[in-house]
């Protein structure tokens, strides 16, 4: 019994040795270069060798900025409202056109926003967006409410974003609901109909129970995803104040590469590892209480 | 059979040593497309040359010399420096915005300006770039390209409005703006009266600075050891900016994107936006489109901005690299102009800061659009080329963005400023 | 049973009426969905059409007065196109390739290989992908400067082989798979890559055709990367940084219209692709199990 032990345990490391030998290198080293890089003050040009040691200050300054801590809570908030309301909107979609006729059709459609090239993205909402004559203003106002300067006031600018964000992150997470919508077995649904459960019903009690692992994923991934954002707060927050728009990615880009202060931003790299990390972790646990298995053996 | 084979080995050696001597210079520019390959007709035909052709011109005249253009975004040019730093790779000659220049300057990364060529620069620059392409006192390269900022206003509106004339002082312009304002029902403008450039570091604060200047104001003291944003002046400069938003001209929604479909009647623009405006406004252009100079509060003043041409110290070819600027530079054609400035000129649509060659090209510089802005130069003062300038630049503009707003009131807005640009300064000066 | 004249039960006729009501909510749902999700990509397509001067308008037009198929013409005029086509074909493909091979041999062993410190070392998986993408931007410049590869498609292709992601995806799926299944096979002498081939593989069709088309795409669009190496190694330049070599610094909008065709360029491999994978897709989730992850 103890040879087959060993030899499954070889056979494993077997499996997963390309990619452990992978991330020793493009991992490991970047990992520990950038711990290295944070505990310095570095501008790029000069060899890091003469880089200054500097302890760590810059977590202590981060920690202290205004800007810094409003583009946490930016994208604390940005990433909590985006990955629920993404996932919830996606199922819906997905219940809903998984029976419909077409199918195909709709899934295509409802693809290409993830296709869609930001520059057109931008143009896009920019137009929706606008205080004067816009489609959203246009639609306010019929109802009698006043126009809203979307972009560029600091209220709003940062939920204008996350519902574009939304809006372009829904078609991933319909791909992969399909499929485990799909794979529910129809026997259940048509018990539930003979018990005279109707299509509400059928949803809450089979499908969301039956998605679970699926949801699990989506959150988990989305959360970790969500929390690195950078492209759309950059492309559509250039004119509203920084500080509703900030987020931590945007942060440590600027000053890595506009104040040309590398230490100070792999500092901020590690401090939003350190917050995705409790924030998985988190979201891992939850799923677990709520009697998920499939994540953990 | 021996001889010819010995004649073919010789010509073989011949050629291998010539190509071994090729000497390799590396270019890195931030033009792109038509600006690196020249302007072509609907059959193919050159037009107006662009930077390859130039190229082609020296490598013809120094067969042992190659010459590669790298072209980089402008986005991405001065990340990509740091980056191909990081692992040692350099290019032998960079186009630089000043304000990157600094920094690379206190690493040690350019090479010092031969002394031939700076006497060159300093006897046919003009003053605004030749200050301009000065870091720690001293030039540290060749300046290539010289912007500063004028007043846009579209003719059909100020004349609707009762205005023959286009403002001169800001005062003027803050009143004119407000009486062209026009609003819809529901209260959003249907049409600025002014509309502040904004989205990027200069674009708020190089205005700012034009209006700081024309007080007789200025940034930072001497020697770069205290930010002057305290002084009278600096809170002056923007409450007059801010009039624009109490009196209704304008608001932070304001797009100077908007001037090209009549949404905007007067805007702060820079030399580079001629092309587009010609595009939009197409027959139209010369009837609607006026410039005249910044608008001053005490003496006409504009903040400039300049590039310059300078050779990495870590090259392996700095001699030849210099050589090559010279020529590009200061070698005259028949009309007397030299090739960077021909192609500032005629292709880039930018301003060249020699005086021969803006002289030589009446015709681009001298028309409807630019001459203003060359007109202004000798009122031009470029922006202080201090030590994290984009740092401390982005930290301006967010202050001013916010007092724009009414986050906050202009004496706390600079005060802040003021305060974070000194702990920078003290970082880098003391 | 209460009937009318036409024989139908009154109860079943309120619900049928309920049904179509409700269906005919959905169809509004979803068709108003649909067309939020496709302006952008249709605008898009539209605006490529237009002449540089349509695109200066304050307001967006939604068709060209007269369609511009010269746009199209005049991209490859201006830039190599075919050459980004290649370069991005192979690398993101190349990529997409490996990241497939090494996501379902790692995702294989961490669901149903019982090899010691399997959870750590899955744990340890996940948290790769925690870290912000930017931490390694400059030491994998560094190292591809060092392995030489700064000059050849191993920089575009080997710092992507692997993904954290992609070993998750996986390994959910496969924990699907009934043991049954797999422990008859190894008491019948089958060793573990035989398995993997035979028996795994197969079913995880659907779950490779997902993975492939997000993995490809994310590398197709793939910017920053490929912009550092390739801005100094020409030939290898892929479509994205291609294109934006289009945009003219400074001149905002000259051109805007070459820039919108050369995306739609960029754009089309990707619809292609996915409409190939679509038909794999449907069938094969139906027959797999992606069930109780």
């Amino acid at each position: 019994m103890r040879k087959g032990l060993r030899k499954r345990n070889l056979v494993g490391y077997g499996f997963i040795a390309p990619a452990l030998i992978f991330y020793a290198v493009f991992f490991g080293f970047p990992v520990v270069f950038s711990l290295l890089v944070s505990t310095r003050r570095w501008n790029m040009l000069v060899p890091f060798e003469e880089a200054r040691f500097y302890g760590f200050r810059h977590f202590e300054y981060l920690l202290k900025n205004e800007l810094f801590m409003r583009a946490l809570l930016n994208t604390c908030l940005y990433a909590i409202i985006t990955v629920f309301v993404t996932i919830s909107l996606s199922l819906i979609f997905a219940t809903l056109i998984n029976k419909s006729k077409f199918s195909v059709l709709w899934r295509f459609l409802y693809f290409t926003p993830i296709v869609t090239p930001p520059v057109a993205i931008g143009t896009i909402w920019n137009y929706l967006y606008k205080p004067n004559n816009g489609v959203f203003n246009h639609i306010l106002g019929s109802v009698g409410i006043d126009p809203v300067y979307w972009l560029t006031d600091p209220n709003t600018v940062l939920f204008a974003v996350m519902i574009t964000a939304i809006w372009g992150g829904i078609g991933s997470s319909m791909l992969i609901f399909t499929a485990g919508i799909q794979n529910i077995p129809q026997a259940y649904y048509d018990a539930a109909k003979i018990d005279g459960a109707g299509p509400f019903r059928q949803f809450w009690n089979i499908t969301i129970p039956m998605l679970k692992p699926t949801i699990l994923f989506l959150t988990a991934t989305g959360m970790i995803g969500a929390w690195q954002v950078f492209d759309l707060p950059f492309i559509m927050g250039k004119n509203a104040p920084a500080k509703s728009i900030m987020t931590v990615s945007g942060y440590v880009y600027e000053s890595a590469f506009q104040s040309m202060r590398m230490g100070r931003a792999s500092a901020g790299a590690f401090i939003l590892f350190i917050v995705i990390f409790i924030v998985t972790i988190f979201i891992l646990r939850a799923f677990r209480k709520g009697g998920m298995s499939g994540y953990e053996d | 059979m021996k001889k010819v084979f010995l004649v073919i080995l010789i010509v073989a050696m011949i050629f291998s040593i010539s190509a071994m001597a090729k000497t390799h210079l590396v270019w890195s520019v931030h033009w792109t497309d038509f600006q690196v390959d020249g302007v072509k007709d609907e059959d193919g035909n050159l037009v107006t040359k662009g930077i390859q052709q130039y190229v082609d011109e020296y490598m013809a005249l120094n067969p042992e010399i190659e010459i590669e253009i790298q072209s980089v975004p402008f986005d991405e040019y001065l990340k990509k420096i740091l980056i191909s730093h990081t692992a040692g790779q350099v290019s032998d000659i960079y186009g630089l915005y000043s304000l990157w220049g600094v920094q690379l300057v206190e690493s040690g990364i350019l090479d010092n300006v031969p002394a031939e060529v700076e006497k060159l620069v300093s006897e046919n620059c003009v003053e605004a770039a030749y200050n301009g392409s000065m870091i720690d006192g001293k030039l540290r390269g060749i300046p290539m390209e010289i912007d500063n900022y004028a007043l846009l206003y579209n003719k059909d509106i100020l004349a609707e409005s009762g205005f023959e004339n286009p403002p001169k002082t800001w005062q003027e312009m803050a009143e004119m703006a407000s009486k062209m304002t026009k609003r819809s029902e529901d209260g959003t403008v249907d049409r600025y009266g002014f509309a502040f450039l904004s989205g990027w570091d200069s674009a708020v604060v190089h205005p700012y600075l034009s209006l700081l200047y024309s007080l007789g104001g200025n940034m930072f003291n001497e020697d770069f050891t205290e930010c002057t944003l305290d002084s009278p002046e600096a809170l002056e400069a923007l409450k007059e900016e801010l009039v624009l938003f109490k009196n209704g001209a304008t608001d932070p929604a304001a797009s100077v994107y908007g001037f090209a479909s009549g949404k905007a009647a007067m805007i702060i623009m820079a030399p580079w936006y001629e092309t587009s405006l010609r595009i939009s406004f197409k027959d139209e252009y010369e009837n609607k489109v006026g410039v005249a100079p910044f608008p001053y509060l005490k003496t006409p003043m504009t903040a400039g901005y300049t590039w310059f041409l300078g050779v990495d110290r870590a090259s392996n070819h700095k001699k030849e690299a210099w050589e090559f600027l010279k020529w590009l530079t200061f070698d005259k054609m028949e009309n007397g102009a030299s090739r960077l400035g021909e192609l500032m000129a005629l292709n880039i649509a930018a301003i060249p800061p020699m005086k021969f060659d803006i002289e030589a090209y009446p015709d681009e510089l001298d028309d409807l659009y630019t001459s203003v802005f060359v007109n202004e130069l000798k009122n031009t003062i470029s922006e202080p080329n201090v030590a994290q300038g984009q740092e401390i630049k982005t930290i301006l503009m967010r202050e001013i963005v916010e007092a724009w707003h009414g986050q906050k009131s202009p004496e706390e807005a600079l005060r802040i400023a003021k305060e974070e640009i000194d702990e920078i300064l003290e970082e880098f000066y003391f | 049973m209460k009937t009318d004249i036409t024989g139908i039960p009154e109860r079943r006729k309120k619900r049928n009426i309920k049904k179509t009501i409700l269906t005919i909510i959905k169809y509004i749902v979803v068709i108003t969905g649909a067309i939020c999700m496709v302006l952008p990509f249709f605008w898009l397509i539209s605006s490529s059409l237009m002449t540089s001067q349509e695109l200066m308008a304050d307001t967006p037009r939604w068709f060209p007065e007269v369609p511009q198929w010269n746009n199209y013409v005049e991209v490859p005029k201006r830039v190599p196109i075919l050459k980004y086509y290649k370069n991005s074909l192979i690398t993101a493909g190349i990529a997409t390739l490996l990241v497939l091979i090494t996501s379902s041999l790692s995702g294989y062993a961490f669901a149903k290989i019982k090899f010691k410190g399997r959870k750590f070392v899955f744990r340890f998986v996940l948290s790769t992908m925690m870290f912000p993408v930017f931490i390694f931007l400059i030491p994998n410049y560094y190292l591809m400067k060092q392995l030489g590869w700064l000059t050849n498609y191993m920089s575009l292709i080997i710092p992507f082989a692997v993904s954290g992601y992609g070993i998750f995806l996986i390994r959910q799926f496969v924990m699907s798979i009934p043991d049954e299944l797999l422990d008859s096979a190894r008491i019948d002498g089958a060793g573990e890559m035989r398995i993997y081939m035979k028996i795994v593989l197969p079913i995880l069709k659907p779950a490779m055709a997902t993975l492939a088309t997000l993995t490809f795409i994310g590398l197709w669009n793939s910017f920053l990367w490929p912009l550092i190496i390739t801005s100094s190694v020409q030939d290898l330049m892929t479509l994205p940084v291609g294109v934006s070599r289009l945009s003219v610094a400074f001149s905002t909008s000259e051109n805007q219209h070459l820039i919108l065709a050369g995306l739609v360029y960029q754009v089309v491999p990707m619809v292609i692709l996915f409409l190939y994978l679509q038909k794999n897709y449907i069938k094969g989730f139906v027959l797999s199990g992606f069930g109780n992850l």
